[in-house]
């Protein structure tokens, strides 16, 4: 799995490439990360988040937005992420992917980084391609 | 340059002086304009600003046509810069059209002081506001919050700063709507977003916001300027920001709902930012209160950050706030919609005005203008950048005709936060407005000084030229830097 910061001319974006969903939607929330931050130190405890939604795309806004919620409430900036996504056909159209997923929430006390105030569904890809999946989401500085 | 100009297979045709038009095809609802100088257009042409603009006509109601600012540029679902008027009966309401940070605005305070009384103590004016004032991820807010006091802020906005101590009756004389919205609606508010406020109340999170103690520099309208307390070498206060988290969590909220509870009509639009509510709908009245509540947070947010600048100035210049006159000019939002009555075709309409990075800019005589205000018109701040200074205007003539009554919010940006990264080094910025400007910055990291750096942004100079010679926003007075800080 990898990501790269894409230029966007007022906001910031995020490619990322992976084997799998749940690969990609972590590499896209590291590079949330590093978005808002370029180094961050070793402490702080990992903390878990769980979504469920209709359709991938929205499953990842869901998942990304509750991350940058956590990162508020909780008053950490989440690093180092892991998700594992899970489709569920026989469920309710509301659940019909879940993503379970962690990272580890450095102390702000601990960090000097910059706010990304959302995410966003402007250009927003989620899609298998011949190499595997492949995402693109632009984030609101 | 002839009269017909094409950017990225978008073509337009110029109407008038500064006046482009997109011609209504295909799914477009209207036509849509775009107020440039052939300069600005070519920067506006320069990414995806013109399709936004185009999918931005796409929204049912839309009004005349959408239009797009001269200091415009793209966005996410409806571009930054634009304007868009729905009807309130069969049109829609937008949250991407709004923009996540709802009421994200301007205000200016005035002082007594000279630009002379404030040299030499630069630095310890800086180093204390930016100690005074949060910023940045994870700096908290003056005010530490309870859901009761978040509630009443939603609720009541200034009002709720007046009673608390932070704000001055005439705070809110002069700030727009006076400070208060009645039409916030607190219950349609998510608990994540008001657990999001309670930690941020007085906060100027980071981005372009920023607090900067300025100079007026110039005066073009002497009567004007007058009537607005401006004069030349005057330091005055000026403070962008938002309604932070809250505001955003709303829109991401809203954005979500309406995907859900309007997917038909979201089908029909070219981009899902535009997620949109229609009119009379329970989702359109629910988000149109819920927005009104952040516009009600990011007012007090300012007020309570201008009540932490005045306890600073008193500390360093030694006397209080009232002796220093340390008094608001305006405060004015640029990321919002609001239900207001304009003249269409001869007939009076009541549209969702959604201005998102655009500024009301209401001439003399109408009466939303503040009473102090009236027979001048609206006060317009745009900022401009770190090294280039930042305008007041007022309301121009022909604004209702043109614009809706809006104009330019800005700069606006023409350099990526990735590229103004590795061109520009925050440190070398900083201290090269030092020593060359004598303007003092502090900021949390250099990498937001990097990605504000000077030049990463349009012109503001020909920004407001084009709003003045258009009658649109006419220019009063000019400002520059002197000490800036942001998170």
């Amino acid at each position: 799995m990898s990501y790269t910061l894409r230029s966007h001319t007022a906001d910031v974006a995020v490619e990322a490439t992976a084997d799998s969903i749940g690969e990609l939607f972590a590499a896209i929330a590291d590079g949330l990360t590093e978005a808002m931050c370029e180094w961050y130190p070793e402490n702080g405890e990992r903390f878990t988040i769980t979504c469920t939604a209709e359709r991938l795309e929205g499953l990842l806004y869901d998942y990304l937005d509750q991350l940058i919620y956590e990162r508020d409430v909780r008053e950490v900036l989440p690093v180092e992420h892991h998700a594992v996504v899970t489709e569920h056909p026989e469920a309710g159209t509301d659940e019909q992917w879940t993503i379970t997923a962690t990272a580890r929430g450095v102390p702000f006390a601990d960090v000097v980084a910059r706010d990304i105030k959302a995410v966003t569904y402007s250009e927003m890809t989620v899609e298998e391609r011949a190499a595997g999946w492949y995402g693109y989401v632009v984030f609101d500085v | 340059m002839t009269d017909t100009v094409e950017y990225n297979g978008i073509t337009l045709h110029k109407q008038s002086e500064y006046v482009w038009e997109i011609t209504q095809t295909g799914e477009m609802r209207s036509p849509a304009r775009v107020f440039a100088s052939e300069k600005l257009l070519s920067e506006i042409g320069d990414d995806d600003t013109l399709q936004q603009l185009v999918n931005a006509t796409h929204l049912p109601g839309i009004t005349k046509y959408a239009i797009c600012m001269p200091d415009g540029h793209q966005g996410y679902g409806f571009p930054v810069g634009g304007v868009g008027a729905m009807d309130t009966t069969d049109g829609c309401i937008s949250p991407g059209a709004v923009g996540f940070d709802i009421n994200c605005g301007v205000r200016m305070m005035r002082t007594n002081l000279s630009y002379s009384d404030v040299e030499g103590r630069e630095k310890a004016l800086v180093n204390r506001l930016f100690e005074t004032i949060p910023s940045g991820l994870g700096g908290g807010g003056v005010i530490s919050g309870d859901r009761k006091t978040v509630e009443a802020i939603l609720t009541d906005g200034m009002k709720w700063a007046l009673a608390n101590g932070y704000a001055t009756p005439d705070d809110l004389s002069h700030c727009e709507d006076g400070g208060w919205r009645p039409d916030a609606a607190p219950e349609h508010v998510s608990e994540k977003a008001k657990n999001r406020g309670e930690k941020q109340i007085g906060s100027l999170g980071s981005g372009n916001h920023f607090l900067e103690v300025q100079r007026v520099t110039d005066i073009y309208r002497d009567d004007v300027a007058a009537a607005f307390g401006l004069q030349p070498e005057q330091i005055v206060v000026l403070i962008h920001c938002g309604s932070r988290g809250l505001g955003h969590q709303i829109c991401s909220d809203y954005v979500r709902k309406i995907e859900k509870g309007h997917p038909e009509l979201l089908a029909a639009l070219p981009d899902k930012e535009l997620a949109a509510a229609p009119a009379g709908s329970e989702l359109a009245t629910a988000y149109y209160g819920a927005m009104c509540a952040a516009i009600n947070f990011a007012w007090v947010n300012r007020q309570v950050i201008m009540h932490q600048t005045r306890q600073v100035f008193a500390e360093i210049f030694d006397q209080s706030p009232q002796a220093l006159e340390m008094e608001l000019l305006y405060d004015v939002a640029h990321n919002i919609a609001k239900k207001e009555v304009h003249t269409v075709n001869g007939r009076d309409r009541e549209l969702y005005v959604h201005r998102k990075g655009a500024t009301r800019a209401f001439p003399a005589g109408r009466k939303e203008v503040p009473e102090a205000y009236r027979t001048v018109g609206q006060p317009i701040i745009i900022p401009g950048s770190m090294g280039t200074g930042s305008y007041i205007l007022r309301g121009g003539e022909n604004s209702l005709a043109l614009s809706f009554g809006s104009t330019a919010h800005g700069a606006g940006r023409v350099m990526s936060r990735t590229q103004a990264k590795k061109q520009f080094w925050g440190e070398t910025v900083r201290d090269e407005l030092e020593e060359t400007q004598h303007v003092y910055v502090k900021a949390q990291s250099g990498a937001t000084v990097a990605e504000e750096a000077p030049g990463v942004y349009k012109d503001v100079d020909e920004v407001v030229r084009v709003s003045d010679a258009l009658g649109i926003g006419d220019t009063v007075a000019r400002t520059f830097p002197v000490c800036n800080i942001k998170g």
